[in-house]
């Protein structure tokens, strides 16, 4: 979801960059590599002295380079605003091959959330699915009141709803995340069990 | 952290794209007309043929760029605080499901417990990895009535844990103050 591994793995690269370029100018700086190196211009080094020498073919293959940069950059920026982990709707294969139905991820997770939401010491509950549309996992959130009885709740959601949804997918063993949070809110409405 | 990360790879993909664009500007404009385009890089590229190594801005500079790298580093490699602790496997009929208490939810359903122990004025729960810290504050002034809460609230989030039937066993530790007035 919006690239999150992506954006880790890019800043330990930059932090590792930032301590690379930190540490060998600072190297260079105490003399480290040398008296001459340190009290040498900074673009009198083998480095700065390739640039120079290469530079006809070095500078466009430099903007090449950079082009691609930027294009790679523009997708992670595209990731980072726009994605999603979220499933489309889902379609439900028969056992004879005969057919199939879309099943709209909303009226699933709508349906879900409904369940549980109409039982006694919930105060709230979520629902989505996510990851590939033919092996999604269903996550749900459900905010229990303080003074319900958690175990019970919890055994509930997990064999009533949980179960209702997997049935509805005939996948009896789709991968389901259930997280339970406490509240000291009361549910807007009585509910009729 | 995850929020943090969001921001600050926004600001890096930008920053990528605006240098790339930049320097594809800057080549272009060199090859064509000799003469820079937005930046003027022959000050830059002066004022690197006249400075040595040793110049006291490249220091900072150094400084600056290691003391950056290392707090990212170190924020990157942190591992993230605990955000949920499972709950044990449940029955029949509900496999594949992990089923876990929020953080904060659990430390709710703590302080209801520890709220509902007689002579207990406030209390404040913090729920780690492995541990559970409950700092109560008395309704009595005097300490040694104040002590004596310390095994009732024990008892009391030991219970809440055990109904809860959390996966990890979670050590629990309290302190109880007495009212300052």
């Amino acid at each position: 979801m919006h690239a999150d591994r992506t954006n880790r793995i890019m800043l330990l690269l930059l932090a590792l960059l930032l301590l690379a370029i930190g540490l060998d100018a600072g190297a260079a700086s105490i003399g480290v590599y040398g008296t001459s190196a340190q009290h040498g211009h900074l673009m009198d080094n083998p480095t700065g002295r390739l640039v120079g020498a290469h530079g006809v073919w070095l500078w466009p293959a430099a903007a090449v380079a950079a082009l691609i940069i930027a294009l790679l950059a523009l997708r992670w920026l595209l990731a980072l605003l726009f994605s999603t982990d979220r499933s489309g709707d889902l379609v439900i294969h028969s056992n004879t091959g005969a057919g199939r139905t879309i099943l709209d991820n909303g009226a699933l997770t709508d349906a879900v959330v409904a369940e549980i939401e109409g039982y006694r010491g919930v105060n709230s509950a979520r629902a989505r699915l996510i990851g590939d549309p033919e092996d999604p996992e269903l996550v749900v959130t459900a905010a229990l009141e303080e003074n319900a009885d958690f175990s019970a709740l919890r055994d509930r959601i997990e064999t009533g709803a949980l179960s209702h949804a997997r049935q509805a997918l005939g996948n009896r063993t789709l991968p389901t995340q259930l997280d339970l949070t406490i509240t000291s809110k009361r549910a807007r409405a009585p509910r009729v069990v | 952290m995850r929020l943090i990360n969001r921001v600050l790879a926004a600001l890096l993909s930008l920053a990528l794209i605006a240098a790339s664009l930049l320097l594809i500007i800057e080549v272009i404009v060199d090859r064509a007309s000799h003469r820079t385009a937005i930046v003027n890089w022959h000050t830059a590229y002066h004022w690197a043929q006249h400075n040595t190594w040793t110049a006291g801005s490249i220091r900072v500079t150094c400084g600056l760029l290691i003391l950056a790298g290392l707090v990212l580093l170190i924020a990157e490699l942190k591992p993230a605080r605990v955000s949920r602790l499972a709950a044990d496997p449940a029955g029949a009929g509900a496999e594949a499901i992990a089923t876990a208490y929020t953080r904060r939810g659990l430390a709710a359903a703590i302080k209801t417990a520890v709220t509902a122990v007689d002579g207990v004025r406030s209390s404040a729960v913090t729920v780690k990895r492995r541990k559970v810290l409950v700092a109560v504050t008395a309704s009595a002034r005097d300490r040694a009535a104040a002590r004596s809460l310390r095994d009732p609230i024990t008892d009391a989030v030991r219970q809440r844990l055990g109904a809860l039937k959390l996966h990890q066993t979670l050590s629990v530790s309290v302190s109880v103050t007495p009212r300052s007035r």
